[in-house]
């Protein structure tokens, strides 16, 4: 078994040097930090007025810039991996060793996910900048930066998967940007689009007003009137599920959410998570109960929405997870030698 | 035309044969046993869709021998070596790599052989030294077994003043000993190599002969693809040809070998050698000269004795007198000359 690992930690550094560590890939690095860092200081001036902890805050804006940025250059980083080397002639070079297809792949997985986390590396002087203004969480860090490692480890395996499956190395590339939009954009027009597909018309209810003026002054009473009008509602309660499989609610989803004193989530992870979980409510008619009890604001409204409703961020990465393991295994089946059956067109050494 | 065609009753006279060549159909009529080592082909079939890349080949390569693979492009050569290659699999048939079966054990395979393609890629940011190393660290060798093998290499590949620099700075000479340098890295038994003489200088060249013709001495087996018919000739005990995805059968080759052949006489008086060729009456359309040399096609090798007797006889100051081709590119023109639609090579007058 180390013996496995050794030729996997090989093909690892073959790849990285060959492939990842380039020029580049260093200016690409400085860019980001500088573009974050530009961000979380326009950020942190901004906010710093208001009376909060504004830690929480900084910090789940960096961990959303990263897994942006992440998305955006990961599949170039890995697009052409399986089949640029064919194009070059070096993948049959590889084959001919005693390395399996399966370290092949992963070994190249690997690789690209280590380059992309360089990303998440020169952003950590940020996180550790937002830990010192106070205010953040330890589970939104022990839960957000495993989630966003996981993420950006499914879109190298998505694209050299992709890689491995699509001939050309410019139409892999391109496949797997649409697979990654597909999932944080498309998710959203999925809901939206989802949502308009799913208005239905329903009868509500209708509800009056009594006042009855006496000595005590007015007195008003709801009464249902026994009539119902015709209501226009979104169902989206019926399309959510589009949601969970968005990377950015993943990791909202998945961090408990801390409240304010109004009651509402104080950072990203908690108002994102908070807009889907409301998301799950289905809308309700207006009753008179909902008027008996007082009319003080309800401190513990966003409390209640989290507790009425079911968490998703499971079965979003339960979805991606399954989504890089198939194009990791198309990628394993295209790279087994002896080739049985060849793509037309397509060469091998 | 000046070539004699074969008898009318069709009957081929045997030849004798050739200092590369033990008469076909003398030796080996039987299809070789699998065990019997070096690299055994029996009936391998390969095709793509419609196209019939491989017919049907059956061949042996013995160890301690220098075999010449040969034939017109597209005639299947190089799906015949990535089948030997264990990067792709026969259709039907058998083969074995020094006792291996590339498709049940291709791992056994790729102990036991080292290739060397046509389409030679390299990783073009990494040294020789470190695409050595990591060559020997992807056939299992430990990083310190590694690094000495790749010093070793080096040396023997005469890269000494490149060993760190980017390989995208080697010449296509140097580009091809640095992948000869690959094949060799985990010491196989059977070597493959495709056209490993293009682009090499001359210097080169006759060390790589040298080399191929040491590994041979040492009992390795040595299968070379080559369209350099001279280079074959001074390095190669045995040939194989290949014509339309068929290994050409013996008979063929006979036929072939009796294709008229030409030799060129040199003398130190070139007027009284032309004189002298015509006084003993050789047809002058089977005469042609080039400079101070005569260039006489002849069908068989007693003819040529007979005719450098006379010359000496009477008194030509003769100082050259050979074949103008070498066995195997005789045989290769003659096989040319007797497919269907081609021209006769072997009798230009």
């Amino acid at each position: 078994m180390s013996a496995w690992f050794r030729m996997l930690r090989v093909v690892v550094g073959l790849e990285l040097a060959q492939r990842v560590r380039s020029v580049a890939w260093y200016v690409l690095l400085g860019i980001v930090a500088v573009v974050v860092g530009g961000i979380v200081v326009i950020l942190f001036v901004s906010l710093s007025g208001w009376q909060q902890d504004i830690g929480g805050a900084i910090f789940s804006t960096t961990i959303f810039l990263v897994m942006l940025v992440t998305s955006l250059v990961t599949p170039a980083l890995s697009g052409g991996a399986i089949n640029g080397d064919r194009d070059a002639g070096v993948l049959a070079s590889t084959q001919v060793t005693q390395v399996t297809s399966m370290q092949l792949v992963l070994g190249k997985v690997l690789a690209a996910w280590i380059a992309s986390l360089g990303f998440l590396a020169v952003c950590v002087p940020f996180m550790i900048g937002s830990a010192l203004l106070g205010g953040l969480r330890l589970e939104a860090v022990a839960l957000s930066i495993p989630i966003l490692v996981l993420e950006i480890g499914v879109v190298s395996a998505i694209g050299v998967g992709l890689s491995g499956v699509i001939r050309k190395p410019i139409l892999s590339t391109v496949v797997s940007y649409l697979v990654v939009a597909t999932l944080s954009v498309g998710t959203l027009i999925g809901f939206g689009v989802g949502a308009v597909a799913a208005t239905e018309e329903q009868q509500w209810p209708d509800i009056a007003w009594e006042y009855d003026e006496d000595a005590a002054g007015v007195t008003e009473r709801c009464i249902e009137t026994g009539t119902t009008y015709p209501q226009t509602v979104q169902r989206y309660d019926r399309v959510w599920l589009f949601l969970a499989a968005n990377p950015y609610v993943i990791v909202a989803d998945a961090i408990p959410p801390s409240f304010d004193q109004y009651g509402y989530p104080d950072d990203l992870f908690g108002q994102i998570a908070f807009g889907v979980r409301q998301a799950q409510i289905p809308q309700e008619p207006t009753t008179c109960a909902d008027f008996s009890s007082s009319w003080e604001p309800d401190a513990d409204q966003g409390r209640e929405v989290f507790e009425s409703t079911v968490p998703s961020w499971f079965a979003g990465l339960a979805l991606h997870l399954a989504l890089a393991a198939a194009a990791v295994w198309g990628a394993v089946a295209t790279t087994r030698t002896p080739a049985r059956t060849l793509a037309p067109g397509s060469r091998i050494a | 035309m000046t070539t004699t065609p074969p008898a009318p009753d069709g009957a081929p006279e045997p030849v004798p044969a050739g200092p590369a060549f033990v008469d076909p159909l003398a030796g080996r009529p039987e299809p070789p046993a699998l065990d019997a080592g070096g690299i055994v082909v029996r009936d391998v079939r390969r095709s793509f869709g419609q196209v019939h890349a491989v017919r049907s080949m059956t061949f042996h390569a013995r160890p301690g021998e220098v075999t010449a693979l040969i034939g017109p492009n597209g005639a299947g050569k190089t799906t015949l070596l990535l089948m030997l290659a264990s990067l792709l699999a026969p259709d039907t048939g058998d083969i074995r790599i020094h006792g291996a079966d590339p498709v049940r054990d291709p791992h056994g395979v790729r102990r036991a052989m080292g290739w060397m393609p046509d389409v030679l890629g390299t990783w073009r940011t990494l040294t020789p030294r470190q695409i050595l190393t990591t060559v020997g660290r992807l056939h299992g060798m430990r990083a310190a077994e590694a690094r000495a093998r790749a010093d070793e290499l080096i040396v023997v590949a005469r890269l000494d003043e490149l060993a760190n620099r980017a390989s995208r700075v080697l010449s296509r000479g140097q580009q091809q000993r640095l992948g000869l340098a690959r094949a060799l890295v985990h010491r196989p038994s059977v070597l493959l190599l495709d056209e490993p003489a293009a682009g090499l200088d001359p210097t080169s060249r006759l060390q790589l002969r040298g080399l191929l013709r040491d590994f041979a001495a040492e009992g390795g087996t040595v299968l070379v693809s080559s369209h350099d018919l001279s280079e074959l000739d001074e390095m190669a005990d045995d040939a194989v040809f290949v014509d339309r995805g068929e290994v050409v059968g013996a008979e063929r080759i006979v036929l072939a070998r009796q294709a008229a052949r030409e030799w060129r006489i040199r003398a130190l008086d070139p007027r009284r050698l032309t004189l002298e060729l015509s006084r003993i009456g050789v047809a002058f359309d089977r005469v042609r000269t080039v400079g101070d040399s005569a260039f006489v096609a002849l069908d068989r090798d007693e003819h040529a004795a007979e005719i450098l007797a006379r010359l000496v006889g009477a008194g030509v100051p003769i100082i050259h007198f050979a074949p103008a081709v070498g066995e195997i590119e005789r045989t290769y023109l003659g096989l040319a000359g007797d497919a269907p639609g081609a021209h006769r090579a072997g009798g230009r007058a």
